[in-house]
């Protein structure tokens, strides 16, 4: 280790040591596409890509001191090796569901696991950047090969369809990035978060900042599906494979989440006035929008991809507090979202291998007569999502509603509660058309042992969570309160 | 008012939470044969742990007790803090009675048994951690949680329109709570800005001192939850659907336990913390309180269908604990109390009634009856003696707590009272009427009911076991009232210490 770290350090890259995730991943993703070019064999390559992941995920706890590196281009703090240790985790679970949904639909291609590792990596580049160059690559790296993974059921008109729409509103969210970016480097003369905060300063606010900050608010709310920026997020979701719509919907999501909240509050601290009211207003947007759309949903899918857009409002509306209540909400929502959404997605994906299953409402008939343990899980997946006690989805609302009463954000808190409401009519949809309808088919489902293991393991989690939330809680707190540090300084 | 604690040995309130929700794990991998004697077992000894603190509990003063406090969350400054006080007391104890019927009854479901008894026994668990809960981040919890094995109960195991019934129960519900969630709220990051102090305690948000306007927010926020819960007219409609529709061991947990929840809510927290506002609305809880009793009353006349005749009334009882824990004197409270606990054994024995009634006509329809008296003689004085209670007969419960009710009612509004008791005498009618139609008119008979009549069996031992008690303890409580009373004494005036200066 230490030539290898002399050598880096020899090219001019100081605590080498702070990147290895990263090194690791991207050398398993160079070990996957080699392994799928010369072999193709399926089993090896889970296998691989499940133990790049792993070992990725312990440096990712083990590291203690963080630092900046990569000449101030690139910053790994306890905030990032949180989400990079939660993103890594939730794609090993997407991972070792994968292989048995693609082979039973017929499309295997070894392509995704490494262009799944490549989004990773872009998401985990993402979640560190303390520049808008390295966020604007990162970002770029994650968008791109999800467009590719949307669209990988090539034969499916849906598939894409979707990702055809994926890619070109994502491409124009990146180019609205890109403008917005432009703009403030213009205006500041940086790319560097913190000289960009140090040249917004309070009174300052002119048309190129307010106009830069405005475009980097409608990009990042495009790419975290927020209403009225969501037009791809249906169809994108509905069409691509299950667990990959799983990794976009969760993974991707959560990455997405944590750069909003850290480029908020890290580039514009004294201009908070103005991001806390754009992201209340696509909060109340999308919670309004995604719910009622919901509503109308037959297909569970497309139902849970509404969902996600409500779920993207619930998260976001802690942004209309500039506190540090609120920065934890965030963080802590999204932490335990990715066990929520997780578990509704591949659920699905399990049962979708099963012949004549079409994911539409009433395939879910009577589904807790015959396997009472996945109707439990199922249960459990909608009621959290739902924020009923005593599961986790509880805590995360009652961190947003502390965050937006603490502040006096009374209208988007009812909001909040009248859309909860709402949302009430589709996530107890499902749950009484597993209960309380007769079977109407009586195929039988086979689960793998990577299937039944992550639904087990995102339930349980889901109802330790909802008793005892009080670690991860601290742990959003710790995390909160080293963002609020910069707000107001 | 500072409140004084007295430690718990033995974590015995914790323990029945869990006793419950440990039986409900078991079952789900046992074989569905043992469903019914764990959930028979694990019910009793509950109600034997209940019982026990009933008599171990001292009424000589007022002090929580069985109390145990944990930190939980330091960051939100949430703790698990259990305790009782004679009024949790009392409904913990009713809660596990009716729990111990409710199973006992059960015994002669078919359908999806295993799911069945777990649901109720998490059920159990929450309810009993309703009432004993001082933390209320943990008193929402379980307030919530309850709704998940109900919402399954009304829902799988009820009847033809049970879908409706069920959701119609959920949303409601779900509606008032996060109503009641947002005022808590409120209450505590005032709390924080004002004191700041992090803590969901009961006792510290007791002592807040909330100017008037903000008090009378909240009020109307945590009274939406309860009312919704109560149910107060006018957010009743969902109580009929769902009691109509739910299994009878449903309805009986629905109408004795779930109903005081509402009421609990009134008198445990809406009092002692927004007394300026409670007397504000003093006016406003009577008239609800009466429109409920008036109406309702009104409306179960109209009935012909058992268990929604048995629904109204309900709602009609609990529109005299509204106007007896809104007299905000002793009497009130007291009568309130003690119509809670009646109510509770007198619904729960009617809802069982009704449910043998139908087992054996295989209708709730009151013109499909008639005549049963002759027939099955035990039933018939079982149901007499409960339907009496209801009505408030003297010498049993019913009347008990109506009485002290209006006579608290009395010293704060002549009006209410008068009307209230009026009111009374519609509520013998449905009552009579109801048990006159279904049991007697035997000269009105076809032939052919005769003929069906005559083979249907008296009760048998399960159910009579799981009846017995009830009416054993509506004697019980109509007849020696006063040890009752002194139970509640220093709770009541603890809970009034802000209106007369106790």
């Amino acid at each position: 280790m230490s030539v290898l770290q002399e050598l880096v350090a020899g090219l001019g890259i100081p605590n080498f040591k702070v990147l290895i995730p990263e090194i690791i991943i991207l050398i398993t993703a160079l070990i996957v596409f080699t392994i799928e070019l010369l072999t193709k064999a399926r089993f090896l390559i889970t296998v691989v890509t499940a133990l790049g992941l792993f070992l990725a995920s312990i440096p990712s706890l083990t590291i203690e001191q963080g630092d900046i590196t990569f000449y101030g281009l690139y910053v790994v703090d306890s905030f990032s090796l949180t989400f990079k240790f939660f993103l890594i985790l939730s794609t090993f679970f997407v991972v070792i569901v994968l292989r048995p949904y693609l082979e039973s639909k017929k499309t295997y291609y070894g392509e995704y696991y490494y262009l799944i590792l490549f989004a990773l990596l872009g998401m985990m580049i993402m979640v560190s950047s303390s520049n808008l160059i390295t966020f604007y690559i990162g970002l770029e790296l994650a968008s791109i090969t999800i467009y590719i993974l949307a669209g990988m059921f090539k034969k499916d008109y849906l598939s894409k369809e979707g990702a055809f729409k994926y890619l070109i509103l994502g491409g124009t969210g990146t180019a609205i990035i890109s403008y917005g970016i432009a703009l403030i480097y213009g205006r500041t003369g940086s790319f560097d978060f913190a000289t960009v905060a140090d040249s917004i300063v309070q009174g300052s606010l002119d048309v190129g900042a307010v106009a830069g900050i405005v475009l980097l608010i409608i990009g990042l709310g495009l790419k975290a599906s927020s209403v009225p920026f969501h037009f791809w997020t249906p169809d994108a979701y509905q069409g691509a494979p299950t667990p990959i719509t799983a990794f976009m919907a969760v993974a991707a999501k959560v990455a997405t989440f944590a750069v909003i909240l850290r480029v908020m509050v890290e580039a514009f601290p004294f201009a908070y006035e103005i991001w806390n009211l754009g992201w209340a207003l696509l909060a109340a947007a999308s919670m309004i929008f995604g719910n009622f759309v919901a509503l109308k949903q037959d297909n569970v899918k497309r139902m849970l991809a509404y969902s996600s857009i409500a779920h993207s409002g619930y998260i976001l509306a802690a942004l209309a507090a500039p506190t540090d209540v609120a920065f934890t909400a965030l963080i802590f929502y999204s932490l335990v979202y990715i066990f929520m959404g997780l578990g509704g997605f591949i659920f699905l994906s399990a049962l979708e291998r099963q012949h004549g299953w079409s994911n539409h409402i009433d395939d879910f008939r009577g589904l807790a007569k015959r396997y009472p343990m996945l109707a439990l899980f199922m249960l459990i997946f909608m009621f959290s999502m739902l924020g009923i006690p005593p599961t986790v989805g509880f805590f995360g609302k009652l961190g947003i509603f502390l965050a937006l009463i603490g502040s006096d954000i009374w209208w988007l808190a009812v909001v909040l509660v009248v859309m909860s409401i709402v949302s009430a009519g589709y996530y107890l949809r499902v749950v009484i058309y597993m209960y309380m309808h007769e079977p109407v088919s009586s195929a039988r489902f086979n689960l793998s042992l990577g299937e039944a293991f992550t639904l087990a393991f995102m339930a349980s989690v889901i109802l330790i969570l909802g008793i005892y939330p009080t670690v991860f809680l601290d742990m959003s707190q710790l995390l909160g309160n080293f963002l609020i540090q910069g707000v107001g300084r | 008012m500072t409140v004084e604690f007295v430690n718990a040995t033995f974590p015995i309130i914790t323990i029945s939470i869990v006793i419950p929700l440990i039986a409900a794990g078991l079952l789900f991998f046992l074989p569905e044969r043992h469903a019914k004697p764990v959930s028979i077992i694990t019910s009793i000894i509950v109600f034997i742990i209940s019982t026990y603190m009933l008599f171990a509990y001292d009424y000589s003063t007022y002090k929580i007790q069985f109390y145990e406090k944990y930190t939980w969350i330091p960051y939100l400054g949430v703790s698990y803090e259990v305790g009782v006080d004679a009024l949790s007391l009392t409904m913990v104890w009713l809660t596990a009675l009716c729990f111990v019927a409710a199973f006992v009854w059960s015994t002669n479901i078919q359908k999806r048994i295993k799911e069945y008894f777990v649901s109720f026994l998490i059920l159990e668990a929450a309810c009993i951690g309703v009432f004993v809960s001082w933390d209320l981040v943990w008193f929402y919890i379980f307030w919530e949680a309850m709704l998940i094995p109900m919402f399954l109960i009304i829902g799988v195991w009820g009847y033809a329109e049970r879908i409706y019934a069920a959701t119609k129960f959920f949303i409601y519900t779900f509606f008032g709570s996060l109503f009641l969630l947002i005022g808590v709220i409120g209450m505590y990051i005032y709390q924080y800005m004002e004191k700041g102090i992090l803590s969901t305690s009961y006792f510290d948000l007791l002592n807040l001192g909330l100017p008037f306007r903000l008090e009378v927010i909240f009020f109307l926020l945590l009274a939406l939850g309860f009312a919704i819960k109560v149910p107060m007219w006018p957010f009743h409609t969902w109580l009929p659907a769902a009691h109509v529709q739910a299994p009878t061991a449903g309805s009986v947990i629905l109408a004795a336990v779930l109903l005081k929840m509402g009421t609990y809510g009134f008198v445990r927290f809406s009092l002692p913390w927004f007394p300026e506002a409670s007397k504000y609305f003093v006016p406003v809880m009577f008239a609800l309180g009466v429109v409920a009793i008036i109406y309702t009353a009104m409306m179960a006349l109209a009935q012909t269908h058992i268990k929604r005749l048995i629904a109204y009334s309900s709602v009609s009882h609990m529109g005299f604990v509204t106007i007896g824990t809104f007299a905000l004197n002793m009497e009130g409270i007291n009568g309130a109390i003690i119509t809670m606990i009646s109510h509770g054994f007198t619904s729960a024995a009617l809802f069982l009634a009704a449910g043998y009634i139908y087992e054996r006509v295989h209708s709730y329809e009151i013109k499909d009856l008639g005549g049963l008296a002759r027939f099955m003689p035990v039933f018939a004085t079982l149901f007499m003696i409960s339907a009496m209670a209801s009505a408030g007969l003297p010498g049993l419960s019913g009347f008990v707590g109506e009485f002290l009710s209006l006579v608290g009612t009395f010293k704060a509004s002549i009006l209410t009272a008068v009307l209230a008791g009026i009111s009374l005498i519609v509520g013998a009618g449905y009552t009579l009427w109801l048990y006159h139609k279904a049991m007697f008119k035997e000269g009105e008979l076809s032939s052919s009911k005769i003929e069906r009549w005559e083979k249907l069996r008296d009760m048998n031992a399960s159910e009579f076991l799981s009846f017995i008690p009830l009416v054993i303890l509506m004697f019980v409580i109509g007849l020696y009232p006063a040890w009752w009373v002194r139970l509640l004494e220093k709770t009541s005036a603890a809970i009034l210490s802000k209106f007369i200066g106790g």
